[in-house]
C-alpha cells in the first residue's frame, strides 16, 4: 500500500531549495524534518592539537569556531566515526580563514573559503593540527549538515465574491506559498504576501491543501539539497529495514 | 537497534525500543495506524516520568487475530516502502 507521492520544486538552488510534496501525512513530513536536521552526519572538527596559539584567544574559544566550520561532506566514501586529519597554519598580521585549513583528503575541504576564524596581528601565530570526525546532528549541533529546514501547508486560494463596492479591504497577509483556482502554484513573495495585490477587490477563501506540503531546505554547504533529503529518506528507511528484521528473527 | 518487550498477549504488546526518538517512532506510529489490523498504537518516551526511561515504549493493540509483532514488522515493511517511493518521486522531480 506505498503511497503515490508528488514532488514539484518552487525553487531550486544547490544549498536551498523549496519544494511541494503531495500525499505526505503529518508524522512523515515531520519525520524527514526531523532527518534531515539530526541524522544525516556531516563532517566537522572534533579534536584540535595546538602547535602554536599566540592570538588573543584561548585555544578552547578557536576549537569551538573551528567546530562551526563547514565541511564538504561526501557520504558514499565515509562512515560515521571516520576522522579527516586537517591542519592551519597562519602568522600576523593576518586574518586566518576556513580556506587556509589544509585537509588531508581532498574530498573533505571547507565548504566556504571565507569564514573568518581570527584575526591575527604583527607577531602573532595560529598553528594547529585537528582531527575532523563524521557524525550526526543528535550528538552535536555542529554536525547538522540541514541549517534552516522546515515545512508548512500548501494553502488554496478560492475566489469567493467581489468585494462590496463600500467595503474597504483589508491587507491579507499569507507567507509561504499558494495554490491559486487555476491549480498554479505560486510563492507568496511574488505578490509581496499580501493576497489583496494579487485579486484585488475580491473576497478570497484559504485553506490548507491535506496532505501537501512544502519543504524549505537549506544546508550548510557540506551536502547539497538533493543528498541531504534522500539521506534523510535512507536513514529513516535503514531504521525501517533494522526494526523489521530485529521482530522478524 | 535493540529491542526489549514489556509485555505481550495475543492482541497486545508493549516493547520498548532502545536509541530511537520521536523521528522513527512516530513515522512508525502514523504507519501502524493505518493497518487494518491495528486497533489502537502509541508510543511513549518517558512512560509516567519514569526518570531515567529515556527509551521509546511503543505499545500497540490488534485485533481480528493479528499478532502484535506481524502487526510491528508489516509496519516497518511500510515505512521503508513509503521512504523509497519519498525517494523515487524526488528524484523524479529533480
Amino acid at each position: 500500500m506505498a503511497q503515490e507521492f508528488d514532488v514539484e520544486f518552487i525553487e531550486r538552488e544547490d544549498r536551498k531549495a523549496r519544494f511541494l510534496v503531495r500525499g505526505l501525512t503529518p508524522a512523515l513530513a515531520n519525520g524527514f524534518r526531523r532527518a534531515m536536521i539530526a541524522d544525516v552526519p556531516t563532517f566537522s572538527i572534533d579534536t584540535v592539537r595546538f602547535t602554536e596559539n599566540s592570538s588573543v584567544m584561548f585555544d578552547e574559544m578557536i576549537a569551538l569556531r573551528l567546530g562551526l566550520v563547514p565541511l564538504t561532506t561526501p557520504l558514499d566514501d565515509f562512515e560515521i566515526g571516520d576522522a579527516v586529519t586537517v591542519a592551519l597554519d597562519v602568522e600576523g598580521p593576518a586574518t586566518a580563514y576556513s580556506g587556509d585549513i589544509e585537509t588531508s583528503d581532498a574530498l573533505v575541504v571547507p565548504a566556504d573559503e571565507n569564514v573568518p576564524i581570527i584575526e591575527l596581528k604583527e607577531g602573532q601565530r595560529l598553528e594547529f593540527e585537528a582531527d575532523a570526525v563524521l557524525d550526526r546532528g543528535k550528538e552535536h549541533a555542529k554536525h547538522q549538515g540541514g541549517v534552516s529546514v522546515g515545512f508548512r501547508h500548501l494553502q488554496a486560494v478560492e475566489v469567493v465574491d467581489d468585494v462590496g463596492e463600500f467595503d474597504d479591504q483589508e491587507p491579507q497577509i499569507l507567507r509561504g506559498v499558494i495554490e491559486t483556482p487555476d491549480g498554479e502554484v505560486v510563492l507568496t513573495d511574488e505578490f509581496d504576501n499580501d493576497l489583496t495585490n494579487r485579486y484585488p477587490g475580491k473576497e478570497l477563501d484559504v485553506t490548507d491543501v491535506p496532505g501537501a506540503y512544502v519543504f524549505h531546505v537549506e544546508t550548510d554547504g557540506s551536502l547539497s539539497v538533493d543528498e541531504l533529503v534522500l539521506r534523510a529518506a535512507e536513514e529513516l528507511g535503514s531504521r525501517a529495514d533494522e526494526l523489521h528484521d530485529a521482530v522478524t528473527v | 537497534m535493540e529491542l526489549r518487550v514489556i509485555e505481550k498477549t495475543e492482541t497486545e504488546l508493549r516493547i520498548e525500543i532502545a536509541g530511537e526518538d520521536h523521528t522513527f517512532m512516530n513515522v512508525l506510529k502514523g504507519e501502524l495506524l493505518e493497518a487494518e489490523a491495528v486497533s489502537a498504537a502509541t508510543y511513549d518516551v518517558n512512560p509516567e516520568q519514569s526518570g531515567g526511561q529515556t527509551d521509546p515504549v511503543l505499545s500497540i493493540t490488534t485485533e481480528d487475530g493479528t499478532d502484535p509483532l506481524d502487526a510491528l514488522a508489516d509496519a516497518a515493511t511500510a515505512v521503508r516502502e513509503t521512504t523509497d517511493s519519498f525517494a523515487d518521486a524526488f528524484e523524479a522531480a529533480v
